[in-house]
């Protein structure tokens, strides 16, 4: 459904990344994570449409993001970073107006939604706190209907309860139709619990693409403490992170536990207390891109 | 669609500045010329000139004169201040001055160019011509023609039918040939008296038409054999000579003798009426006629029978003559202006830079762009049309294509 | 489709308009008022004079109403757009191209149409009681320049208020400015006559200016 080759970006002479691969399926829930500044806006406004990459191209349904056709854009609903509405409208004008442009439409997903919030008719999104704002948005874009929803960052402003309430709904409502969904948030444990697949970016790469599950059991934390502290171990090939306080150390690595004491064993390091600790989606992409 | 909405955009603003950067530089950089006041000495028979300015007063030959010797020459225009000071003569040329027939023979007119294409009203006063009161009264109906004559009450806006039918029957009768091609009279009730309004019908006719005691006067004129009239100015002089000074299409001027009818051709053939100033002194000797045009003022002294008696000119630099004015022409390819000093209508007045220096500037402004984009590693093909731009409207070009960026991306 | 298109716009101009055409009905019966007035006290013979010979234009303040209408509405309807980049949601749209972006034109362009056509046909009806067909077009040979402006300025202000680059926009409102005074030159009654085609040509080219600035917007040119 989402394809992109080859992508490279510069905002001036800054490189923000270069020959980005990755490719959404159809009915997967695919989430980007990213620090900041590694390029997570930048992908989706190209893939809005709104940005020129200084190379390579993304494709949706087939069709360049530059010049994505009516047809094709009727399928795919966007919820743009901020959840940025028209607030001058009030919530039965804007389902109105989004209603006309959409045959698919479904009143239903939205009044749904809506009815939850405590709002008298009259009044304006503007006038709405930043969760119920937030819902409005949600409820238009699961009312379109579309067969593939890009959002960025559906989870900006939200608080707890309505983010559990929304990855509820969402994730229902793509399982039970056949999504597909290409999405991003801070808080990494609500990506947790709606995504499929994940892509990893860091500055200038690609760091994971693989399905959650994969990625969780393949990337490992072993935590231990070293006899020596001044033993560096930072260069090694298989480490792709290392957290070092004193002599208590966190290793992060796709080894596996075997490997990783062999690898001690030959290097004469001597190690006390060492464990596997579980990981939460957050804590590995955390341990993947460093802290900071 | 978005490159056609910028090209839209640059040609509004090569419009834009090609109105108004030779506004401003014209503000900052044009010097007032000083046009000498002349007038013809029936006393020396020379034409004495003012320099107002200068505060000079000399004649032709150079010699200067000091402001009381200046109007004793010119007793006619100055015959207040020379009674005044006591060195008013007694007579001029054997005719003795009596100062009523001084002040009857006196007369001014002016004509500008703009007021010869103008717009006009369309709808006039006729005014009662033998009303027997000392002052004339607006009447409360105006007249138009167009297929008829109608004469239409100003208070309740509605044709006078009657009236109109009886003035267009009175129309027809004498040949008039509707509708009409200018109506000129004095539409005031500022003058002494009324003498109605020349009329040319669609034939090129002309006619005389007037009010007297509510009944029509209309007085079909005889033109001479292909005279054609373009402007018609009606005066009111105190010596009624004439109804008018008529100008035809080869700029000859004519006048209208009162009762008779008579043309009588001036003998000047300098005046370009569309772009030229005229203005017309009487006196009890001579006519002074005062040509002002664009580079140059022509005096033509007559006599008060309008025999030409001299003539003298005095050109100047234009603007566009001047450093000044070379400077324009090699930096501004043209000038674009909405109003004119010679017409009351608003146009797209275009008006090319004499010479070609400016194309010199072009080709420089489209280097320094060409090296400009070179430098910026664009498609050159992309911006052909820029560089034409900027050959063809040099300065604007170069300005509008900025302030529209070329940034397309595809 | 286009009717949501124009819901949204009839949205944000609904007050607006609505308010500035009877301001301007309200405005245009003063107008008349005092006309009746004058004709009254002074004598209907002398208001002609007025008129026909000493070039009084009894509309005349009604000289920068268009101008006035075309500014509001256009930043009635254009700058809520660009609060948080809102003109993006515009861009989501399954319409083609600058479709959207056209038929939101159109409907302010329209309504400014519509009002310009009351305040029009009112003048134009009102005059007619008290003057003759003649007078009656000079004077909408006057007006139509600023009728014109009104246009112009709307969609001058739609090609400044879109531009995501602020020096560019200072530059856009420059020309904008100077050019807008082009539809008012002083002038006599009637004196536009040979000029109203040519307005009427750059005027209506000036209509999908905006597509420009608007380009520039969505491709992110910050």
């Amino acid at each position: 459904m989402i394809e992109c080759n080859n992508l490279t970006h510069h905002y001036g002479e800054k490189l923000v990344f270069e020959n980005l691969n990755f490719q959404v399926k159809e009915g997967s829930i695919l989430g980007l994570l990213g620090k900041n500044g590694t390029g997570k806006t930048t992908t989706f406004n190209i893939l809005n449409g709104f940005l020129q990459p200084t190379g390579g191209q993304c494709l949706v349904f087939g069709e360049d993001t530059q010049h994505l056709s009516p047809q094709t854009k009727s399928r795919i609903g966007f919820l743009i970073e901020g959840h940025i509405q028209y607030s001058f409208m009030n919530i039965h004008q804007i389902e109105k107006f989004y209603s006309g442009f959409y045959p698919r439409w479904k009143p239903a997903a939205y009044w749904e939604l809506i009815s939850k919030l405590n709002v008298p008719p009259g009044q304006k999104i503007s006038n709405m706190s930043c969760g119920q704002r937030s819902q409005v948005a949600l409820g238009l874009i699961l009312a379109q209907n579309s067969d593939l929803l890009i959002l960025d960052d559906f989870s900006m402003g939200l608080d707890p309860g309505y983010r559990h309430l929304f990855i509820d709904y969402l994730r229902e409502y793509a399982k039970a139709e056949n999504k597909t969904i290409f999405t991003t948030s801070h808080i990494i444990q609500d990506m947790e619990r709606l995504i499929d697949d994940v892509l990893i970016i860091d500055f200038n790469k690609v760091l994971v693409q693989s399905t959650v599950g994969e990625f969780r059991s393949n990337f490992r934390r072993f935590d231990f403490e070293l006899e020596n502290d001044e033993t560096d171990l930072k260069n090694e090939r298989f480490i792709v992170n290392i957290e070092k306080v004193k002599n208590k150390v966190e290793l992060y690595t796709y080894s596996s536990e075997s490997e990783v004491k062999r690898y001690l064993d030959d290097k004469h390091i001597l190690v006390s207390n060492f464990t596997q600790v579980k990981m939460e989606l957050e804590d590995a992409f955390i341990g993947l891109t460093g802290k900071y | 669609m978005e490159k056609i909405s910028r090209y839209i955009m640059v040609f509004i603003a090569v419009i834009t500045l090609t109105i108004f950067l030779p506004k401003l530089y014209w503000m900052a950089f044009e010097k007032p010329v000083r046009k000498p006041f002349i007038q013809y000495s029936c006393i020396n028979n020379e034409f004495m000139i003012q320099r107002t300015s200068e505060k000079k007063w000399e004649d032709t030959k150079g010699k200067q004169y000091s402001r009381e010797e200046y109007e004793q020459m010119l007793p006619m225009m100055f015959f207040k201040q020379l009674l005044a000071s006591g060195t008013m003569p007694d007579s001029i040329k054997g005719t003795a001055l009596e100062m009523r027939a001084i002040s009857r023979e006196k007369s001014f007119f002016r004509l500008k160019a703009n007021e010869i294409d103008a717009p006009k009203p369309g709808l006039y006063p006729l005014f009662e011509s033998r009303s027997g009161r000392a002052q004339l009264e607006l009447p409360d109906d105006f007249f138009r023609i167009t297929w008829r004559i109608e004469f239409i009450d100003a208070a309740t806006n509605k044709i006078q039918e009657e009236k109109s039918q009886m003035f267009s029957a009175a129309l027809f009768h004498k040949g008039f040939s509707f509708p009409t091609k200018t109506i000129s009279g004095l539409p005031t009730p500022r003058k002494s008296c009324d003498e109605g309004y020349l009329i040319l019908d669609s034939k090129d006719q002309l006619f005389h038409l007037k009010m007297i005691k509510d009944k029509p006067f209309v007085k079909k004129v005889d033109v001479p054999e292909g005279l054609k009239f373009r402007q018609i100015s009606c005066v009111d002089f105190k010596n009624k000579d004439f109804y008018a000074y008529l100008f035809s299409d080869k700029n000859e001027i004519y006048i209208l003798t009162q009762d008779d009818y008579q043309f009588i051709k001036w003998p000047i053939d300098e005046y370009d009426m569309s772009n030229c100033d005229l203005k017309i002194f009487g006196d009890l000797f001579n006519y002074m006629v005062i040509i002002e045009a664009e580079d140059h003022i022509k005096a033509i002294a007559l006599t008060a029978d309008y025999q030409l008696v001299e003539a003298f000119t005095e050109y100047w630099k234009t603007k566009e003559q001047l450093t000044e004015g070379k400077i324009f022409a090699s930096l501004f390819p043209a000038r674009l202006s909405m109003a004119s000093e010679n017409s009351k209508f608003i146009r797209f007045y275009f008006t090319p830079s004499k010479g070609f220096d400016w194309v010199f500037l072009n080709i420089l402004l489209m280097a320094f762009h060409f090296i400009w984009l070179s430098r910026r590693k664009v498609r050159l093909k992309n911006h052909l049309a820029d560089l034409g731009i900027v050959a063809v409207c040099g300065i604007y070009g170069l300005i509008a294509i900025h302030f529209f960026k070329n940034k397309f991306f595809d | 489709m286009w009717k949501s298109v124009f819901y949204k716009e009839w949205l944000k101009i609904r007050w607006f308009i609505i308010g500035y055409t009877l301001l301007g009905i309200l405005g245009i019966g003063y107008l008349f008022l005092a006309l009746k007035h004058s004709f009254a006290f002074t004598g209907g013979k002398n208001v002609w004079n007025t008129v026909l010979f000493q070039g009084y234009q009894f509309y005349g303040l009604f000289k920068f109403v268009p101008l006035a209408g075309g500014l509001t509405i256009a930043v009635a309807q254009y700058l809520p757009e660009t609060i948080n980049k809102r003109l993006k949601l515009t861009f989501h749209l399954p319409l083609a191209g600058n479709r959207a972006l056209l038929l939101m034109q159109a409907f302010g362009a329209g309504s400014l149409l519509v009002s310009f056509l009351i305040f029009f046909g009112l003048v134009a009806g009102f005059s007619l009681i008290y003057f003759p067909i003649q007078m009656v077009t000079d004077g909408v040979i006057t007006i139509l320049p600023w009728l014109l402006a009104g246009f112009a300025a709307y969609f001058m202000v739609a090609l400044v208020v879109l531009e995501p680059n602020r020096i560019f926009r200072l530059c856009y409102s420059l020309v904008g400015g100077f050019f807008l005074t082009i539809y008012f030159t002083s002038a006599g009654t009637a004196a536009y006559a040979p000029a109203n085609s040519g307005l009427f040509i750059l005027t209506a080219l000036l209509s999908i200016a905006f597509v420009f600035s608007a380009y520039r917007f969505r491709k992110g040119e910050m």
